[in-house]
């Protein structure tokens, strides 16, 4: 009977997918990916890609929410853990963890999340803004976007680095 | 339509690439050709160049870069043809054109032409080809009555705009057009031999043939038609045949990289013209070894340090002629500018003959500054002297002029090169005079690196900083004011613990006996304390990326073997870490 509630609700989204033939703008595609059981969303024109977790290379003087750097083909990147970002506990990485990679202001940068589902169509305008969240996940939150009974948290990379533009730790910057 | 032409930028940025290359070029024919003035093969090839310049630009409808040219090429071809002949004042005339002409590719290169009163020096050029007025008669007395246009800008008020950016144009517009030219360099294209290409090409067909081995060994693996113990000899041949061409692959692909070192001598003929024409004094400039290769990126870094160290030459250095005269030597001064290569490091010269160093000055300054006691001061030698031209805000002129003399120089120079990982030695014979040398390695990209591990980790130091490696015990190690330090051959060396600069979880604490690095930092040395040593690796630096630039203590990565990344570290920003940004001041 879950499946029927899917179907209903999917119609919906099926009228703005039609719509989306006349303009994209109505459309948000999103990768979904999940961190201590809530999930986020982030609009993959940002995403370059999603790999699974590999060693890690701590950075010393680093600030603490950067996990280290990978190498990447051959570029090195910096990773940061989101749920050390979101002053949630570290938990050992498995199966399911998965480093996002994005774009921000011109460096390529990579996210550690617990899991990544799947990519999402929603239309825009049910996108709400952030309600009245903790205010650590606030900051970062550009809205809050309804897929069936499912919401999900979208996030904004640019507010997400921009006070922390540099991931050294203060003390290490002023030596 | 014609619009069309003009907004092709592909087009738009050949052309000035090619013009650029040509008008550089001049800039050093112009001035041998003052010396050599019935030299038809230079008077052709400047002919050319500026033909070339006057056709695209024609075509691309850049009209004041025409009208320039044109009529510089005019000059050029009166000249040619034997008509007038060759003067100084014509040089002038052509060398202020040539200015011209780069300042409007650099507005072309920047989004547009600007407005340009050219008309002043378009006249004089039209002048200066006129048989009557560079007849013999070339005094100052013709010039000032036949041409009311001239290129002096004291005797043309009439059109003060067009002629006063062209007085200060020799001196101020120079580095300024490199400025220009240097900031968009990121999407900079360059010229490569085809030579070059070709060997590249034919290396990563190489490759392609031991992917394909691999790839059938490792189907006849999986389908068992190859014996295990047979695997073993097949895959080291394979690996060892992988491992020559990916070598050969990474010299020949830095090669690539490489441009004549022509690139950077070719400014200094018409600097040292120009500057020894400002002091009056009588240079000439010997270049050798111009055909030395060094790579792109060195060609953009060194170019400031050696017009700095040229212009002192020319300023401190070399003797005005009356001087020189009465001291027993030829007129004229030499400055030497030379290129060469020994093992994987290219050495440059920059001589002169001139007045050389004066140690007692040299020393009497430092210890006027306080940087040395005179007690002390008795006991340097020469060469520890010469030491203190490069602590910032040294100078020893008397006078300040707007050449060298206000302190910013040689500290600047040698920081420039340690950029570089290249070194700088200076030798100065009072009364004949001072020898520059630079070394700067080969390339930029492959560093030779001691790996090290703390703890967990792996980390990189650079070869070059390692004097050596040794094990101490518990009992040498000591501790002033509250620092470690370590005794070693009668020296005292600060002592530093990765684990405990890094934060790695302690292991088991002090060992009894421990594995230190003892690395050099400009005249400096520390004991690095390590878990373990693995090797010496030939490595590829990588940037760490925007946002962990300015990590200090680490001056970069490498991917190491199992394809994790390893951090290099940077020694001065270690020891900066442990003694305070005042021990790096001393040390930069």
């Amino acid at each position: 009977m879950e499946s029927e509630v899917k179907v209903s609700e999917n119609s919906t989204s099926m009228v703005s997918l039609h719509g989306s033939e006349h303009g994209h703008g109505d459309l948000l595609q999103l990768v979904s990916f999940h961190i201590g059981g809530e999930e986020f969303g982030l609009d993959i024109l940002r995403v370059q890609e999603i790999i699974r977790i590999q060693a890690l290379t701590r950075v010393p003087n680093s600030a603490d929410f950067v996990d280290g750097v990978i190498n990447l083909r051959g570029k090195v990147i910096p990773v940061i853990g989101l749920r050390k970002r979101f002053g949630l506990e570290a938990l050992p990485h498995d199966k399911q963890t998965r480093i996002i990679v994005v774009e921000v202001k011109g460096n390529v940068l990579g996210f550690i999340v617990d899991s990544v589902s799947e990519v999402l169509r929603i239309p825009k305008d049910t996108v709400e803004p952030p309600p009245r969240l903790g205010k650590v996940e606030r900051e970062y939150v550009s809205g809050v976007g309804k897929l069936d009974n499912r919401l999900l948290i979208l996030l904004d990379v640019d507010r997400l680095m921009s006070d922390s533009e540099e991931l050294i730790s203060p003390q290490a910057a002023s030596a | 339509m014609d619009n069309d032409f003009l907004l092709d930028p592909a087009m738009i940025q050949e052309f000035l690439t090619e013009s650029e290359e040509l008008l550089q070029r001049m800039d050093q024919d112009m001035v041998t050709l003052e010396s050599t003035p019935h030299d038809g093969e230079l008077l052709n090839r400047i002919f050319r160049a500026l033909h070339t310049i006057k056709g695209t630009s024609g075509f691309l409808k850049f009209e004041p870069v025409v009208r320039l040219s044109h009529r510089a090429e005019d000059v050029l071809n009166a000249l040619r043809r034997g008509e007038v002949q060759l003067s100084k004042r014509m040089i002038d005339a052509l060398l202020a054109a040539r200015d011209h002409l780069g300042r409007m590719l650099s507005d072309i290169r920047a989004g547009g032409l600007q407005q340009y009163s050219i008309d002043g020096l378009v006249a004089e050029l039209e002048t200066v080809q006129k048989p009557l007025a560079i007849a013999p008669p070339l005094d100052d007395t013709s010039t000032a009555s036949g041409s009311p246009t001239m290129a002096q800008p004291a005797s043309a008020p009439a059109s003060p705009a067009s002629q006063t950016p062209e007085s200060g144009a020799a001196t101020a517009a120079v580095p300024g057009n490199q400025k220009a030219g240097s900031a968009d360099s990121s999407d900079a294209t360059m010229r490569v031999n085809v030579r070059k290409l070709d060997d590249l090409i034919n290396l990563i067909g190489e490759l392609v043939l031991e992917r394909n081995r691999l790839v059938q060994l490792s189907r006849d693996c999986s389908a068992g038609r190859l014996a295990l113990e047979k695997l073993d000899s097949v895959l080291s041949q394979s690996a060892a045949r992988l491992s020559f061409i990916t070598e050969e692959l990474q010299t020949t692909g830095l090669k690539t990289r490489m441009v004549p070192i022509d690139a950077v001598f070719r400014k200094f003929p018409r600097l040292v013209r120009d500057l020894a024409h400002n002091l009056h004094k009588e240079v000439e400039l010997e270049i050798r070894g111009q055909e030395t290769e060094i790579d792109k990126t060195m060609v953009e870094l060194i170019g400031d340090p050696l017009v700095h160290l040229v212009r002192n030459s020319l300023d401190h250095g070399i003797e005005l002629p009356e001087t020189r005269a009465g001291a027993g030597k030829p007129r004229q001064g030499t400055i030497r500018l030379e290129a060469r290569q020994e093992g994987d490091q290219i050495i440059i010269l920059v001589a002169d003959d001139g007045a050389g160093i004066n140690p007692d000055r040299v020393l009497r300054k430092a210890v006027e500054k306080g940087l040395v006691t005179a007690e002390r001061a008795r006991q340097l030698t020469s060469r520890e002297i010469l030491d203190f031209i490069f602590l910032p805000g040294f100078s020893t002129a008397e006078k300040v002029n707007d050449l060298s003399g206000r302190g910013v120089g040689m500290d600047v120079v040698r920081s420039n090169l340690k950029r570089m990982n290249g070194t700088i030695q200076l030798d100065s014979v009072p009364a004949k005079g001072t020898t520059v040398k630079l070394r700067l390695p080969l390339t930029l990209a492959i560093l030779p690196v001691l790996l090290v591990q703390v703890s967990d980790e792996a980390y990189a130091l650079p070869l070059r900083a390692v004097l050596e490696t040794s094990r101490v015990r518990s009992t040498e190690v000591h501790r002033m004011e509250g620092n470690e330090v370590l005794r070693l051959h009668g020296e005292t060396l600060p002592l530093l613990r990765l684990r405990r600069m890094f934060d790695v979880e302690s292991g088991d604490g002090e060992l009894a006996e421990e594995k230190v690095v003892i690395l050099l930092v400009g005249e400096k040395r520390v004991a690095l304390v390590v878990d373990r040593l693995i090797g010496q690796e030939s490595t590829v630096i990588k940037s760490l990326g925007g946002h962990l630039r300015h990590c200090s203590s680490v001056a970069g990565a490498t991917i190491g073997g199992d394809g994790r990344v390893r951090l290099v570290l940077d020694p001065a920003g270690l020891l900066a870490a442990v003694e305070g940004p005042v021990g790096q001041e001393v040390l930069q």
